[in-house]
């Protein structure tokens, strides 16, 4: 679906269910020897949505035709006729996917057709992570776990979820709000906690900057795998597509610093292999050479951070050389647009740090506000969608919780040290679709609707302008679940703290009247059509100039570790393990090691041949936190000494596709967390390897990692 | 075939396309955003872990991906391929019944109800693009409720591969007879195209000069996979320009 065809469709169409298919074609009958190019096509209707995959929050495209489906009725086995969703497409209307999406985008439509979603309500009849559930009615479910809220202490009350602005998080705060509870808090799996953190301290606001990346001839990324899932992956491949060949006779060049060969690092035309938690050092060891180069007048906040840095210390610490450092600092000074695009894909101890070092480089390359440049976070939208924020200490708090609740995220996988507090808690509600690793540990599962079958307002983590995508309700939900913000307004009724839901229209009147289109022709009601028919709305960028920075802060640099560390990532299909339930996912190749099915632990050759490894055979690797065992895949493009693991497998609960299938590495990584942030880091982690005899399988799609010569092109 | 098709539109005559993809590899992320699209369009089914494991998976396109160089001067090397539509197509003489031919549109087009399952077809295809159907597809309930009614489930004992999405093109005419006019520049775009992220691939009618996909191919970074071998393929690669 491109811009010109959705704006026409949108401009005729008629909202609600399909009507009937195959209208325009009927009189065509497929003889029996036709190639594919002759079988008639059906009709159609394009509905906007919100992918809710990660925090980008893209602007969808649900294609949605006549179907049906066999359900039970009195015993009985009968055919129903259903409008069911065929395919996602991005939104060519919304500023981030810009009609685009990714493979996780594509892949969430087995979320909703998913064989394991639960199919109502389910009590736990068994212990804690049995996995013995029984189903039960909705009122009973409502009932027992209101039951559970009214004895509680308020203040043990303790809700997770995750970290995204919308009509959603607005409901969980006014049921918190209601009942007494504290705020929400994110479990800090994707919700860019140190970047936040960093972009308060180092341009005054918390929230995403946004790289304009389109228009720089040299972008530096420390960190930051924006093409492999970090932010907003499908608006930052648009942008990386137009700065490579978007402008005439200007290609933009990328230097990509990160301890792993990511989806960022393939596409760059360097990339600088760094320590795991050698970033901090790395950006201030660049800054230190751009102080002796003719630089842009940076605030002295800045420039006082990298004045003291010593050169050979901070290189050693990264890992990297130092005539690498000021070969990177030299071209950044030559280039006539650099930018320098600063994350935290893999949290470390120091990574706040690491970051607000890294984004105060674009101080110094005077780049803050430039085309080209960085654009600070601006404004939030005046909408009433108030952000679950992150909060560094829920650990602590969910071991003396009396009642916790669980929307979105999954602490028993991501943070595997938490399934001790879960299974210790008085209560455990889940409002996963899933019976997945922590609604295992729930006394009452509440099944949600899947996103596709309900009206959903989100607010992008970072976009090109002010906006949101929003959709209306277009499908009927598969089975008897329910949307959780209705669940928690029955739940606070039920309790006796009722509390208004806010629904998708008002949040949209709010924002009319404080956009100013109250006194315009547009009627509320009109308003409202309009965005939920185009899927979203969008503002101007504010303008504003930058603020400066008054004290960024003071940097400490750790030495490099020595031995061999582990870490774990977010793979670009599973991010943080959510994809492993979808089968193309699972079919999908993993980009670094083409295993199928499965994820290996990645050992550099060094290494491997040290221990007599090759591709398949098995290890055991241990921790001080725990220990894991999987195959390997010996990459030749690892850091010698450094392992990794992508998230996605080990799930001890998740469904046919996921359940029992490879190992967590966060159970090797353990509970170490970003000093400033508390935001749970993914490693570097000291662990010993050792070969071990059978194990699981390497699955992989092409065993072959060189090319054979010649190769045209 | 392209020759054919020009000298048809210089005499007047209603041009028939020629359909051909132009894939930027300098702007290719290696995503496999298109590989996720393109099961999802075409109902390409998965495999599961155990027919993995014998090479069995389907995927109508794929990143091929290659190290190049030692650590830390280490490249990575790769491309989306798919069925690269040739002109001189190695599989379609091999074909006992005929149920694989290019129309006049270019396209290899496959009649899975003619094909009989000799393989000689996926054996002789050097991009290794075509599978073999060794059991009829499965989709766990209500998973069969994504499948798309536009495009055919193709039984056991065939071959299948891409089809440069030759159902899309079919309702792009559709909607342009609907409308009244002629095919235009970008009406058709297949499910990788669509997808693409990076917005890496153009598609479109090579004979038409003025096509995105016609300037690209003049575009001087524009070669074939295995050029060498005489297949001239309708899917042209453009050079990272590194």
């Amino acid at each position: 679906m491109d811009r010109r065809n959705f704006v026409k469709l949108v401009g005729t169409a008629s909202g609600g269910a399909v009507t009937g298919a195959c209208g325009r074609q009927a009189e065509e009958i497929i003889p029996l020897l036709v190639p594919e190019e002759s079988v008639p096509v059906g009709v159609e209707q394009w509905h906007p949505s919100v992918c809710g995959e990660c925090s980008a929050a893209c602007g969808t495209l649900a294609r949605v035709m006549a179907s049906e489906r066999e359900i039970e009725v009195d015993g009985e086995l009968v055919r129903q006729k259903i409008a069911a969703v065929k395919k996602l497409e991005g939104n060519p209307l919304d500023p981030v996917s810009g009609g685009r999406l990714c493979a996780r985008g594509h892949a969430s439509l087995q979320s909703l057709y998913n064989p394991d979603r639960l199919r109502s309500p389910m009590k736990r009849v068994g212990p804690r992570a049995s996995g013995q559930f029984e189903a039960v009615s909705w009122d009973d479910a409502i009932a027992e776990a209101a039951r559970a809220l009214a004895a509680a202490d308020p203040g043990r009350i303790l809700f997770l979820a995750r970290a995204r602005g919308g009509v959603r998080s607005e409901n969980i705060a006014r049921f918190l709000d209601a009942i007494g509870a504290p705020p929400a808090t994110s479990i800090g799996v994707g919700d860019f906690a140190a970047e936040r953190e960093a972009s308060t301290r180092v341009f005054g606001r918390s929230g995403l900057p946004l790289y304009e990346i389109q228009d720089s001839t040299l972008v530096l990324s420390i960190g930051a795998d924006f093409l492999g899932g970090w932010a907003s992956p499908v608006l930052y491949s648009r942008r990386y597509g137009h700065m490579r060949q978007g402008r005439r006779e200007l290609r933009g060049r990328l230097i990509h610093a990160e301890s792993r060969l990511s989806l960022t690092a393939w596409n760059a035309d360097r990339w600088l292999p760094v320590w795991p938690g050698g970033e901090l050092a790395l950006a201030l060891a660049i800054g230190q050479v751009l102080l002796s180069e003719q630089i842009a007048d940076a605030p002295a906040s800045v420039v006082s951070i990298f004045a003291g840095v010593d050169l050979e210390q901070a290189a050693a610490a990264a890992g990297v050389p130092v005539e690498a450092i000021r070969q990177t600092a030299s071209e950044l000074v030559q280039a006539s647009a650099p930018v320098v695009v600063a994350g935290a894909s893999m949290v470390r101890q120091n990574s706040a740090d690491a970051v607000a070092a890294a984004s105060a480089l674009n101080w110094l390359l005077g780049c803050v506000g430039k085309p080209g440049g960085v654009i600070p976070p601006t404004e939030t939208l005046s909408l009433p969608a108030r952000q679950s924020a992150f909060s560094g200490d829920w650990p602590e708090r969910l071991g003396q919780a009396a009642v916790v609740l669980v929307d979105g995220v999954n602490p028993a996988y991501n943070a595997p040290e938490s399934q001790s507090a879960l299974a210790g808690a008085e209560t455990v509600i889940s409002f996963s679709p899933f019976l997945d690793d922590t609604s295992a540990f729930a006394d009452l599962i509440l099944p949600d609707h899947d996103p596709l079958e309900q009206a959903l307002l989100e607010v992008p983590a970072v976009s090109p302008a002010p906006s949101f995508a929003a959709a209306g309700e277009f499908v009927a939900p598969l089975y008897d679940s329910r949307p959780t913000a209705t669940v928690l307004s029955q739940l606070a009724e039920t309790a006796e703290r009722p509390f208004e839901e806010l629904t998708v229209g008002q949040a949209v009147s709010t924002l009319r009247s404080a956009v100013g289109s109250a006194g315009s022709e547009t009627s509320a009601s009109d308003f409202e059509a309009e965005v939920l028919r185009d899927g979203g709305w969008q503002g101007q960028p504010s303008g504003k100039p930058p603020a400066t920075p008054d004290a960024v802060g003071a940097f400490e640099i750790a030495s490099k570790q020595e031995g061999v560390v582990f870490q774990a990532y977010e793979s670009p299909q599973f991010g943080s393990g959510s994809g492993a339930n979808r089968p193309w996912l699972q079919e999908l190749p993993d980009p670094t090691s083409s295993a199928l099915w499965g994820l290996p632990v990645e050992v550099d050759p060094a290494t491997a041949a040290g221990l007599g490894l090759a591709n398949g055979d098995n290890v055991r690797i241990r921790s001080e936190h725990g220990a894991l065992e999987a195959p390997v895949y010996v990459n030749p493009a690892a850091i010698p000494g450094v392992v990794s693991m992508a998230l996605g497998q080990g799930h001890a609960s998740y469904g046919r596709y996921a359940s029992g299938r490879g190992a967590n590495p966060m159970v090797v990584v353990g509970d170490a967390r970003d000093e400033r942030t508390g935001c749970p880091a993914m490693g570097p982690t000291p662990i010993s390897i050792e070969k071990i005899a059978g194990g699981a399988r390497l699955v992989q799609f092409s065993r072959q990692d060189r090319d054979l010569p010649p190769h045209r092109v | 075939m392209a020759e054919q098709a020009t000298q048809q539109a210089e005499q007047g005559a209603e041009r028939t396309p020629q359909w051909a993809m132009a894939i930027d590899l300098d702007r290719c992320t290696g995503c496999e955003a298109c590989v996720v699209a393109c099961a999802s369009e075409n109902n390409v089914p998965t495999a599961g872990e155990d027919q993995a494991a014998m090479g069995r998976t389907k995927h109508w396109i794929r990143i091929d991906r290659y190290y190049e160089g030692e650590f830390p001067d280490i490249k990575v090397k790769y491309r989306p391929v798919m069925c690269q539509q040739c002109d001189e197509a190695p599989c379609e003489p091999v074909c006992p019944v005929n149920a694989t031919y290019q129309n006049a549109e270019g396209l290899n087009v496959q009649i899975y109800n003619r094909c009989i399952g000799t393989r000689y077809c996926a054996n002789n295809c050097p991009y290794t693009v075509r599978f073999f159907n060794w059991f009829a597809p499965e989709w766990a309930e209500p998973l069969n409720l994504q499948l798309n009614p536009d495009v055919s489930i193709r039984p056991s004992g065939v071959v299948e591969k891409c089809t440069f999405c030759a159902h899309k093109i079919k309702r792009a005419k559709l909607d342009a007879d609907a409308d009244g006019r002629d095919l235009a520049d970008g009406d058709v775009q297949p499910a990788c195209v669509q997808s693409c992220p990076a917005e890496a691939m153009v598609f479109g009618d090579m004979s038409d000069a003025d096509s995105k996909v016609a300037r690209q191919l003049g575009s001087g970074r524009a070669g074939q996979l295995l050029e060498s071998l005489g297949t001239k393929p309708r899917v042209f690669y453009l050079e990272k320009a590194d």
